[in-house]
């Protein structure tokens, strides 16, 4: 049953084994993983996690939904909040989040503003994002977007619309970030992390069916490959299970 | 003469076109406009429609911090100069026009973030200067958010950010129902930033897809969202969202804004004559809120939404 697990499935397994219950934390944008991946982590080991800090806590879907803002989504949820408590939340901060974007560099920063040109004459222009302080105030945060290719990865973003580790543990600590930033990064084709002391990109593992050369080709920058680079633990039957029968009943996943 | 006259209490009630026109004169001192809802849900689109017909240019759009298709459809409209909005797109896709004109200097979009914008609304809000915020370091939105300071925190001398108050000149919202007095009550689970910016703003005109007797109001009050106090004017507009959702009555017509949204792209291709006759279509050409459930496919359609919006 493991081997059939699609990308998706296997970001997903990644992320959920990472949140530990009793914490509080949120989806972001692009909810569909991170959605899916706290559903799995409250059924398999984390009961008491909180889903909280973005207008609603503890939302109940009948299904996996691509974005958290819409009131189907939330079908039932056990509390319903504004802006104005969005404020506090990201004051006080989560323990954790997940972000995506345009670009994503050797540092784990962020882009969603523009791509080429500068912020006024852009020769692309992206969306920008909503709500950006969880970066700074939450625990940590993880990058997982869908796609990974040597266009979204790249040496240095365009624009920092999202810090990751800046350039490295002296800019961050110049800039005032004082909380542990991206931890992982989960794709569709590996996952990586961040060199202890330098706080580069690294690869930690790829996934079923990619090898390391495959991903680092993939990538817009040297990911310090190691001869040793272990697969991603694939998805038990138990995780798979659980995943297919009780959260993503439509197969969104899978699609 | 004829015996005391007997005062009454004015109803917030007014037509569509009356409630356009009192926007556009007021925009005309100060082009400060925002919108209630986000992205999707609860956008006060009808109201958009009429301001857009009864002619409005550069605006300065505000809105909760994330926003889509009414935003875009008003800058393809040609009404737009700046948008102070931290988040602009379709989610699934990039706003079109957005993005166009913004490529093309046409229109400036400011990096913002959601803090600053409700900061700025609570400032207005509440009546201080200022709204501080320390939640935000290292990204380069703060340096170039034009709306942003840098103070020192007069206990603790340390630098953190503040944002002046954010006061638009009018305010659209959305509302499922309302009395005729004004009293707003959302339905929907979520209520956004709207009961923010109905007191963070100069002038309030709602959008109700209904108005209910004054008994419903007052049998359950702890259920308005927004009390009359803020509202100025009130217009009843059937499916007034459209084509975004007003949950519980009616879900986002994805199917609608994904046309326009191909519209767009086919004029950032350079080919405009179809999001020129989508926008004489919905905009230009409907008299009436039933002349515009006509150009969209009419009860039968709508029925569709509404039953989408009780599957979850």
């Amino acid at each position: 049953m493991s081997a059939a697990a699609s990308p998706l499935e296997q970001m997903v397994v990644v992320l959920a084994r990472d949140l530990a219950d009793g914490e509080l934390g949120a989806a972001g944008a692009a909810a569909l993983v991170p959605m899916a991946a706290i559903a799995l982590a409250r059924e398999m080991h984390a009961p008491n996690l909180t889903v909280g800090g973005e207008m609603f806590f503890n939302p109940q879907p009948g299904r996996l939904y691509p974005s958290m803002l819409d009131d189907r989504a939330l079908g039932r949820c056990e509390a319903a909040e504004t802006f104005i408590e969005l404020f506090g939340h990201s004051h006080h901060g989560l323990d954790f989040f997940f972000h995506s974007g345009l670009q994503h560099d050797a540092y784990g920063n962020i882009n969603l503003h523009h791509v080429g040109g500068t912020l006024h004459a852009p020769k692309m222009r992206g969306p920008g994002a909503a709500n950006l302080s969880y970066y700074h105030t939450s625990t940590r945060f993880y990058i997982c977007p869908t796609v990974h290719s040597a266009r979204n990865f790249v040496e240095k973003v365009d624009f920092i619309t999202i810090p990751g580790h800046l350039s490295g543990p002296e800019a961050k600590r110049t800039a005032g970030l004082t909380k542990e930033g991206p931890r992982f990064v989960v794709t569709p084709r590996a996952v990586m992390d961040f060199d202890a002391i330098t706080l580069r990109m690294r690869l930690r593992s790829v996934h079923a069916g990619n090898t390391p050369e495959e991903v680092q080709r993939h990538t817009g920058f040297d990911l310090a490959i190691r001869d040793d680079v272990p697969q991603t633990r694939p998805p038990t039957e138990e995780e798979l299970r659980v995943l297919r029968e009780r959260i993503d009943t439509s197969g969104a996943l899978r699609a | 003469m004829d015996g005391q006259r007997i005062l009454t209490r004015d109803s917030k009630v007014m037509g569509m076109e009356d409630a356009a026109l009192l926007a556009r004169d007021a925009l005309r001192d100060r082009p400060e406009l925002c919108l209630g809802g986000l992205f999707k849900q609860g956008r006060p689109v009808a109201l958009v429609r009429a301001l857009l017909a009864a002619g409005a240019d550069g605006l300065h759009l505000y809105s909760s911090p994330g926003a889509g298709y009414d935003i875009d459809l008003m800058i393809a409209a040609g009404a737009v100069e700046q948008v102070f909005i931290p988040g602009v797109t379709l989610e699934n896709r990039l706003c079109p026009n957005f993005r166009s004109a913004v490529e093309a200097g046409r229109v400036t979009a400011h990096a913002l973030d959601a803090l600053t914008v409700v900061g700025g609304l609570m400032a207005s809000a509440h009546g201080v200067p200022f709204q501080p915020i320390d939640a935000l370091r290292g990204s380069d939105v703060l340096k170039h958010n034009p709306l942003l300071r840098e103070i020192g925190c007069p206990f603790t001398g340390r630098r953190i950010h503040a944002v002046g108050p954010i006061r638009p000149r009018v305010t659209f919202l959305h509302a499922q129902e309302a009395d005729r007095w004004g009293n707003l009550r959302h339905l929907s689970t979520m209520v956004y930033a709207d009961q923010l910016m109905a007191r963070a703003s100069d002038m309030v005109i709602a959008s109700v897809d209904r108005i209910v007797p004054d008994e419903v109001v007052l049998d359950d009050p702890s259920r308005v969202t927004v009390p009359a106090h803020y509202v100025d004017a009130m217009v009843e507009v059937p499916y007034g969202a459209h084509p975004t959702a007003s949950f519980p009555n009616y879900a986002m017509d994805e199917e609608h804004i994904e046309a326009y949204a191909d519209l767009g792209d086919a004029a950032r291709a350079g080919d405009r004559a179809g999001l020129e006759a989508y926008i004489a279509r919905h905009v230009t050409e409907p008299k009436s809120q039933d002349d515009y459930i006509v150009a969209i496919g009419g009860a039968r359609y709508l029925a569709r939404l509404e039953a989408e919006a009780q599957d979850r």
